[in-house]
C-alpha cells in the first residue's frame, strides 16, 4: 500500500504542467456538465458496465487538476465523442492506461523497479492497468512533487511538524517526531510501520485512548515483538506486578528507554540512575548521599553499583520479599568480592567471606538451600540481618570514612531492630569483617591459637597410645 | 575373646548400678543428637552437614533441636554432679574417680612398659589413668559447652554483663571443644571400648551391669580397666 503511493509520486514527471493553476476551465466544465451528474453509465457486451461520472472535487485536488479532460482523452473533443467499442471493462482500462504514457515516457517509468517488473509482465501477455494502482481521476497530489525515499520520510511529512493528538480524557500529546533523535537511535533502520504496525501509507488508523497513559502502555506492548526476551523478564519484576493491579504509573518499556530516542542505557550509567529517579526521586536523593551514589554523581566513578546493578534492571524484585533480601550479600559480593576493584580503594575482599562465615550469613545460606530443597519447608521465623542491615541501603556510607568505632555505635540502633534489648557492648559480638589478630579480638585469637595447637597434639597423642597398646599386646603374644 | 553371659554367673562381678547404665544411654543419645546437629552447623559447607541439615527440616529446626538436646545435657550434668557431690559427703562413695598424683605416675609408667622399658603395666585403681582422663575431658568439657552454649543461645543477656568479644571467643571455643570431644570419644573412647584387642568387639559391661572376673584381672594386668 505504500509502495503506490509512492510510484504514484514517482511516476509523476518533473515536466509535467501539474501546479501551474487550474486547467481551462471552460472545456473541463463542458465535459462535466454531463460527466458531474451521477447515473450514466457506460455498458459493455459482457454486461458489466462503468459509471461515467468524474467527481469534480476530486479532480481539482489531483495531480492532473491542471490537465484539460482532452488531455488525457485524446479520441474526445468538443465536437467529436466517439462511441467506442469495448469488449469489456478491462479492456477499456488498458486502452485508457496507454494514454499515461504519452507524457510519461516508458524509460522513466522502467527506472523503478516494480514499473520494470509490470513491464515484463505486459511483454509476457499480462494486462497492466496503471489505474489500477494510481486511479484516474483522483491521482492526488503527494508533497508538492518531492519523492518519497523511504516510509520514514513519507511519514514525516506530517509528523515532523507539530502536531497533536487528543484523548478522551482531554489530554493532548504532541506526535511530532524528532528526526535527529530518530536517527542517532538504535532503531535507526527500523521502519516506522515496524513499530507503529497497522499503519502505513494507506491506511490510518485513527484510535481513540482514554488518557495518554493508557496510550503509551498500548506502545509498550510494540517492543514485546522483537525484545520478547526483556519483555518476559520485565513480566516478572515488580513494575509488571504493579500493573497488572492497575496501578498504571509503573513503568513500561518506553517510559525508561524513550520511544524514537531509545536507547539500551546500559552503558549510560548517568542515565540510569536519572531515568530511575524520575519516578524514585526521594530514594535518589539518599544515593546521591551515600558513598556508591556520590562517587557516581560528583567522579562518573565507573565502579561503583547504580540502581540496576543492585535491583537489576527488568526483572527487578520486590526489594522489601524475603527473596530479594537473601540475594543481598551475593548482590554485594558481586564488588566486593572482586580483588581488582576493591584493590584500587584499599577495601578487603574478605567481608563477604567473613559474613558467610558467621551466624547470620550461615543461616542465610541455609534459608536458600532449603528453598532450593524444594521440599517448601521454607519458612523462616525472622529476617536474617545482610549488609544492608548493618551499613544501609541506598544510605551506604564508608566506614573507614566515619570511623569504625563511630560506626559501630551507630550499629546498636540496628541491631536493636532483631535483638531487643540488645546493650551497647552486644555491636561488639561482631568482630567487623576482621581475621581475629591479637590486637583486634584478643580473647578471639587467644582462643583460637589454644586449640589450634591442643587439637593436633590431643589426637597424635591419642593415636600414639593407641599404637603403642597394640604393638605391645602383639609383642607379648 | 570374653563372653561373660556365657561364663559362669558367679564369674561375673557387678560394676555398674541400673542407674549408671541408664545415665551412660542418656548420654549416647544427647551425645549423638548433639553432635549431629552441633559438627553439622560447625561444617555448614560439607555435603554430609547440609545433607543432616536439609533432612532435620532446616536450619531452624536443628537449632531447636540442638537448644533441647543441650537443655537435657545440662540436667544431665548436674544432676550427674549433685549425685556424686551428694554421695561422696554423705554416703562415702568411693573417690576413686577423682585424679591423683599417681595417675601421673601411671601414664609414665605406662609408655615406659609400651617401649619396653618396664616389665608390668601399671597396676591403676578402679579406674584407670586413661578412663579418668576421658571421664574428666566430657565433665568438664561439657561444663565448658554448657557455658558457652548459653552465651551462644543467649548473646543479647551475655552482652549485658560481658564485653560482646565473648560471643565471637564462646563461638570459638564452644565449637572446637566440641570437635576436641567428638575426637576423644570417637577415637580413643571407641577404641578402648570396642577394638582394642582386649574386649573387641565390644565390652558390654556398661550396658549389662557385670563385668567378667577375668577381664578385671586381665584388665589389672596390663594396666587397663575395662567399662
Amino acid at each position: 500500500m505504500i509502495g503506490v503511493v509512492l510510484i504514484v509520486s514517482l511516476a509523476l514527471p518533473a515536466s509535467s504542467s501539474y501546479g501551474q493553476g487550474i486547467a481551462d476551465d471552460q472545456e473541463n466544465k463542458r465535459c462535466l456538465k454531463c460527466h458531474g451528474e451521477h447515473g450514466s453509465v457506460k455498458k459493455f457486451p459482457d454486461g458489466d458496465f462503468i459509471s461515467t461520472y468524474v467527481d469534480a472535487n476530486t479532480l481539482a485536488l489531483s495531480v492532473h487538476r491542471s490537465l484539460q479532460c482532452t488531455a488525457c482523452h485524446k479520441e474526445f473533443t468538443d465536437q467529436r465523442h466517439p462511441d467506442r467499442a469495448f469488449r469489456n471493462k478491462l479492456q477499456f482500462r488498458i486502452k485508457e492506461s496507454h494514454g499515461c504514457r504519452d507524457c510519461h515516457a516508458v524509460e522513466t517509468l522502467k527506472s523503478r523497479a516494480i514499473h520494470e517488473a509490470l513491464f515484463k509482465k505486459e511483454g509476457a501477455g499480462e494486462a497492466v492497468v496503471c489505474t489500477n494502482c494510481h486511479s484516474a481521476h483522483a491521482v492526488t497530489h503527494i508533497a508538492g512533487g518531492n519523492v518519497s525515499k523511504s516510509e520514514e520520510q513519507y511519514c514525516l511529512r506530517c509528523h515532523a511538524s507539530e502536531k497533536h493528538m487528543t484523548f478522551k480524557s482531554g489530554e493532548t500529546l504532541s506526535v511530532r517526531v524528532k528526526v535527529a533523535e530518530l536517527r542517532e537511535s538504535p532503531h535507526k533502520n527500523v521502519g516506522c510501520s515496524d513499530c507503529h504496525f497497522g499503519f502505513s501509507a494507506d491506511d490510518h488508523p485513527r484510535m481513540r485512548f482514554r488518557s495518554e497513559r493508557q496510550y503509551r502502555l498500548s506502545l509498550s506492548e510494540i517492543c514485546r515483538r522483537c525484545h520478547y526476551d526483556m519483555y518476559s523478564k520485565a513480566s516478572e519484576g515488580i513494575h509488571y506486578a504493579m500493573l497488572s493491579v492497575g496501578k498504571l504509573e509503573a513503568p513500561t518499556c518506553i517510559d525508561c528507554h524513550g520511544g524514537h530516542a531509545v536507547s539500551s542505557l546500559g552503558s549510560n550509567r548517568l542515565g540510569i540512575v536519572q531515568k530511575c529517579k524520575t519516578c524514585h526521586s526521594k530514594v535518589y536523593e539518599v544515593y546521591a548521599q551515600s558513598v556508591h551514589g556520590g562517587a557516581l554523581l560528583k567522579e562518573n566513578n565507573k565502579d561503583v553499583p547504580t540502581c540496576i546493578d543492585c535491583h537489576t534492571s527488568h526483572s527487578i524484585k520486590d526489594a522489601s520479599s524475603s527473596d530479594f533480601r537473601e540475594t543481598l550479600p551475593g548482590t554485594c559480593s558481586k564488588c566486593h568480592s572482586n580483588e581488582t576493584i576493591m584493590g584500587k580503594y584499599g577495601l578487603s575482599t574478605d567481608v563477604v567471606k567473613t559474613y558467610l562465615a558467621d551466624f547470620h550469613g550461615v543461616t542465610i545460606g541455609f534459608y536458600r538451600n532449603e528453598q532450593n530443597d524444594g521440599q517448601k519447608r521454607y519458612q523462616p521465623d525472622r529476617p536474617m540481618a545482610v549488609c544492608t542491615d548493618c551499613h544501609g541501603t541506598h544510605d551506604i556510607a564508608s566506614v573507614s570514612g566515619i570511623g569504625v568505632q563511630t560506626f559501630k555505635k551507630t550499629l546498636q540502633k540496628r541491631c536493636l531492630q532483631c535483638h531487643s534489648n540488645a546493650s551497647e557492648n552486644f555491636p561488639d559480638a561482631w568482630i567487623s569483617h576482621y581475621k581475629p589478630s591479637f590486637t583486634n579480638a584478643p580473647l578471639v585469637f587467644i582462643a583460637e591459637q589454644f586449640f589450634r595447637i591442643m587439637m593436633p597434639l590431643m589426637v597424635i597423642g591419642l593415636l600414639f597410645q593407641i599404637f603403642l597398646h597394640i604393638w605391645r599386646y602383639l609383642v607379648n603374644r | 575373646m570374653m563372653s561373660p553371659e556365657m561364663s559362669d554367673e558367679r564369674e561375673n562381678i557387678r560394676r555398674f548400678s541400673v542407674y549408671r547404665i541408664i545415665e551412660h544411654l542418656a548420654l549416647i543419645l544427647l551425645f549423638v543428637v548433639l553432635a549431629a546437629t552441633g559438627l553439622s552447623q560447625k561444617f555448614y559447607t560439607l555435603g554430609i552437614s547440609q545433607s543432616i541439615i536439609l533432612a532435620l527440616g532446616g536450619i531452624d529446626t536443628t537449632r531447636v533441636l540442638h537448644h533441647l538436646a543441650a537443655v537435657l545435657f545440662t540436667v544431665l550434668t548436674f544432676q550427674h554432679i549433685l549425685v556424686n557431690v551428694i554421695g561422696i559427703i554423705f554416703e562415702q562413695w568411693d573417690t576413686s574417680m577423682l585424679v591423683s598424683f599417681k595417675d601421673a605416675q601411671d601414664a609414665v609408667h605406662n609408655v615406659r612398659y609400651y617401649l619396653g622399658m618396664a616389665e608390668q603395666p601399671a597396676r591403676g585403681g578402679r579406674y584407670s589413668y586413661k578412663e579418668k582422663f576421658i571421664y574428666w575431658l566430657i565433665l568438664l568439657g561439657g561444663i565448658q559447652q554448657i557455658l558457652t552454649g548459653f552465651i551462644l543461645w543467649f548473646p543479647v543477656v551475655t552482652t549485658k554483663y560481658l564485653p560482646g568479644q565473648f560471643i565471637p571467643a564462646a563461638k570459638v571455643v564452644h565449637t572446637n571443644e566440641a570437635m576436641l570431644i567428638f575426637l576423644l570419644v570417637g577415637i580413643w573412647h571407641i577404641y578402648d571400648s570396642m577394638f582394642s584387642p582386649e574386649v573387641f568387639p565390644l565390652n558390654k559391661s556398661i550396658f549389662t551391669g557385670y563385668a567378667h572376673k577375668s577381664q578385671i584381672e586381665q584388665a589389672n594386668n596390663s594396666g587397663k580397666h575395662t567399662g
